[in-house]
């Protein structure tokens, strides 16, 4: 590694062929490394190595990966606050460094807990101010923040100081910021982080209907599998800085989003083989729940049970658990993406031996 | 934008007269201080009663229009560090002005109308006074603007967003004394390095006292000062999208 890329200027590659002219991001090899430290401590992290990815129009685009994998990174240098080390970059025809207040015209961004709007006033008040600074003017303004307040459910909330509100309320003004200007591309950067399972829902529902409705491409990270399930129709999983996958979501809960996760707690403690017995031979995996050593014998009150969908129905199972067990509480539950990840690597066909290699060296 | 910031201001209203007021006091402190000092000893190097006040009502001025109007350039550091640029990264505007004009703090508005009110009161104050009196406090001010956006780029670099409040504390420190006080390298450091010159002493001389040079001095410090400001942030904001700069988030 040169001794600091970051100052060097990034080696632009020449444009790759032609990319489907409805693609709204075409990326070719992109890259970025980081050098941190100084003198003897000095470190290079390849944050992002070679990605590479086009997105049509009216896509809902998941980039899954868990923490480090590079998910910030790509999407700062495909809205323009960082450049790429190498590699091209184009969104809606724009190199998005270069040109970034061009872009922010066109796209949205909404990034994680950062905030645009003044926390002490009613959002209304936020969204009039960044309207005018996008120049929008002010009749048109109004109608468009009253559009917005109903497509996210949020006319009441705009009325009250940002400060009081939940966090998932908040998001969603934010994302209203982010919308203002009818941007035909939305960029969010883990936007269900820290919101409870109500909260979640109802975002993505906002971000479904708003790429059903209004044809918004919407392109978003997240290290959460339910996101995968219930916003994105393609998902990209990338991890130490590569992609890993890259399909369609329904292709993918066929292949690898087989198998749920059925959560039960016991109203009376059982051990584990009993609960196998109960619900009879033909049951998926079950493993007591908490860091208990496997099956030592002892009663557990709680119980986790792996299903695989393609081969029994999720209802079915949990028909029986409810009818066999004394159920305190159940809840079912994708599995953790550290699971998906691992099993991409296991199916051999998937696995380039390169990709597995990054895997054992990248930085943790 | 600016209304919205202080509307978003004056939302804690509660605190905000008790604030401007602990203000207010400060000042009359120091004047009081001045009058007595200078009752008693007639003048320091030059310096009477009548230039200490005008300095004052500069640098109250200065101070104010700045950390009232542009409250948050005292924090830039500490904005860019944390990350809060991204933000304003992401909209059609300059970011160095979204960032500086979203926050307004009105208690310095104490600061702004006992500057006018000390001018008005001890200033003497002619209509060529007053202009010029103007002049100087808008060249005062972008000074200490532009100083302080240098030390909030600071962060750009080390990532760590301390530099802007100590400078300030020093600027101020420095300028509420007449600069004939302070001799040879620490008088260069206070115009070339901490820019308390031309934030106190030199506006009040050049109202007390007009010449060609003291004007031309002082326009030398605002384009260089306003230059490295802009500069700095140029430059710091070139290393943050180069990823240099890490923010941690
Ligand atoms: N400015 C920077 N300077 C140095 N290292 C950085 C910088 N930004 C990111 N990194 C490093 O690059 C790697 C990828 O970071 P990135 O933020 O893209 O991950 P992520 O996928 O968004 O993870 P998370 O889920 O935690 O948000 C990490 O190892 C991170 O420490
Ligand atoms: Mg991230």
């Amino acid at each position: 590694m040169t001794a600091s890329p970051s100052a060097s200027s990034p080696v632009q590659r020449a444009p790759g062929p032609a990319p489907a002219a409805n693609a709204v991001i075409a990326v070719d090899d992109m890259r970025r490394t980081f050098t941190t430290g100084r003198r003897r401590r000095r470190r290079t992290i390849e944050a992002v190595r070679g990605i590479t990815f086009t997105v049509a129009r009216g896509e809902r685009l998941a980039f899954i990966g868990p923490n480090g994998a590079g998910k910030s990174t790509s999407i700062k240098m495909l809205t323009g606050l960082l450049r790429p080390s190498a590699g091209s970059v184009r969104v809606l025809g724009l190199e998005p460094w270069s040109q970034r207040r061009a872009l922010s015209r066109r796209i949205g961004t909404l990034f994680g807990q950062r905030s645009l709007l003044w926390p002490e006033l009613p959002a209304r008040t936020s969204l009039a101010t960044l309207g005018a600074i996008h120049g929008l003017d002010r009749p048109g303004l109004g109608r468009r923040i009253t559009e917005l307040g109903e497509l996210l459910e949020a006319t009441e909330l705009l009325d009250r100081p940002v400060r009081t509100l939940s966090l998932g309320q908040r998001m969603r003004c934010e994302l209203a910021a982010a919308l203002l200007h009818r941007p035909d591309l939305l960029f969010l950067d883990e936007p269900t982080i820290g919101l409870d399972l109500l909260a979640k829902q109802r975002f993505r529902e906002v971000l479904v209907r708003l790429n059903t409705e209004h044809s918004t491409t919407v392109f978003l990270t997240s290290h959460d599998v339910a996101d995968i399930e219930h916003v994105a129709e393609r998902a990209v999983i990338v991890n130490h800085g590569t992609v890993i996958h890259d399909s369609p979501v329904a292709s993918l809960r066929r292949t690898l989003l087989t198998t749920k996760r059925i959560e039960v707690g016991l109203a009376r403690a059982q051990t584990v083989a009993d609960v196998r017995a109960a619900l009879g031979p033909d049951i998926g995996p079950v493993m007591a729940l908490g860091d208990r050593p496997a099956d030592d014998g002892m009663p557990v009150d709680g119980i986790a049970i792996g299903v695989d969908t393609r081969r029994q129905a999720i209802g079915a199972v949990l028909d029986r658990v409810l009818r066999h067990l004394a159920v305190a509480d159940v809840s079912v539950a994708d599995p953790p993406l550290e699971a998906v990840i691992g099993e991409i690597y296991t199916r051999p066909a998937a696995t380039a031996p390169a990709v597995v290699q990054s895997l054992r060296d990248g930085p943790s | 934008m600016w209304r919205t910031a202080w509307a978003q201001a004056l939302a804690n209203r509660r605190s905000f007269v008790a604030q401007m007021a602990v203000m207010v006091v400060n000042d009359l402190v120091w004047i009081f201080f001045w009058q007595v000092f200078f009752r008693r000893v007639g003048s320091v190097r030059g310096w009477t009663v009548d230039d200490m006040m005008v300095l004052y009502a500069v640098l109250a001025l200065a101070v104010g229009l700045v950390l009232g109007a542009l409250a948050n350039l005292r924090f830039l550091g500490p904005l860019v560090a944390d990350g809060e640029l991204d933000g304003a990264l992401a909209l059609p505007m300059d970011p160095l002005g979204f960032l500086a004009l979203r926050q307004v703090s009105p208690v310095s508005v104490g600061d702004i109308a006992f500057g006018i009110g000390l001018f008005a009161v001890v200033g003497h104050p002619t209509p060529a006074r007053t202009a010029l009196f103007v002049a100087v406090t808008v060249a005062a001010t972008a000074v200490l603007a532009g100083f302080l956006v240098v030390l909030g780029s600071l962060a750009f670099v080390s990532g760590t967003g301390g530099a802007g409040d100590l400078g300030l504390s020093a600027i101020i420190v420095f300028s509420s004394y007449p600069i004939n006080i302070y001799g040879g390298a620490l008088r260069l450091a206070l115009f070339g390095l901490i820019p308390a010159a031309f934030v106190g002493s030199l506006p009040a001389q050049l109202v007390q006292h007009p010449s060609p040079g003291r004007a031309l001095l002082l326009a030398g410090g605002v384009a260089a000062f306003g230059g490295a400001g802009w500069l700095s942030f140029r430059l710091g904001l070139r290393r943050y999208t180069s990823g240099a700069t890490w923010t941690g988030v």
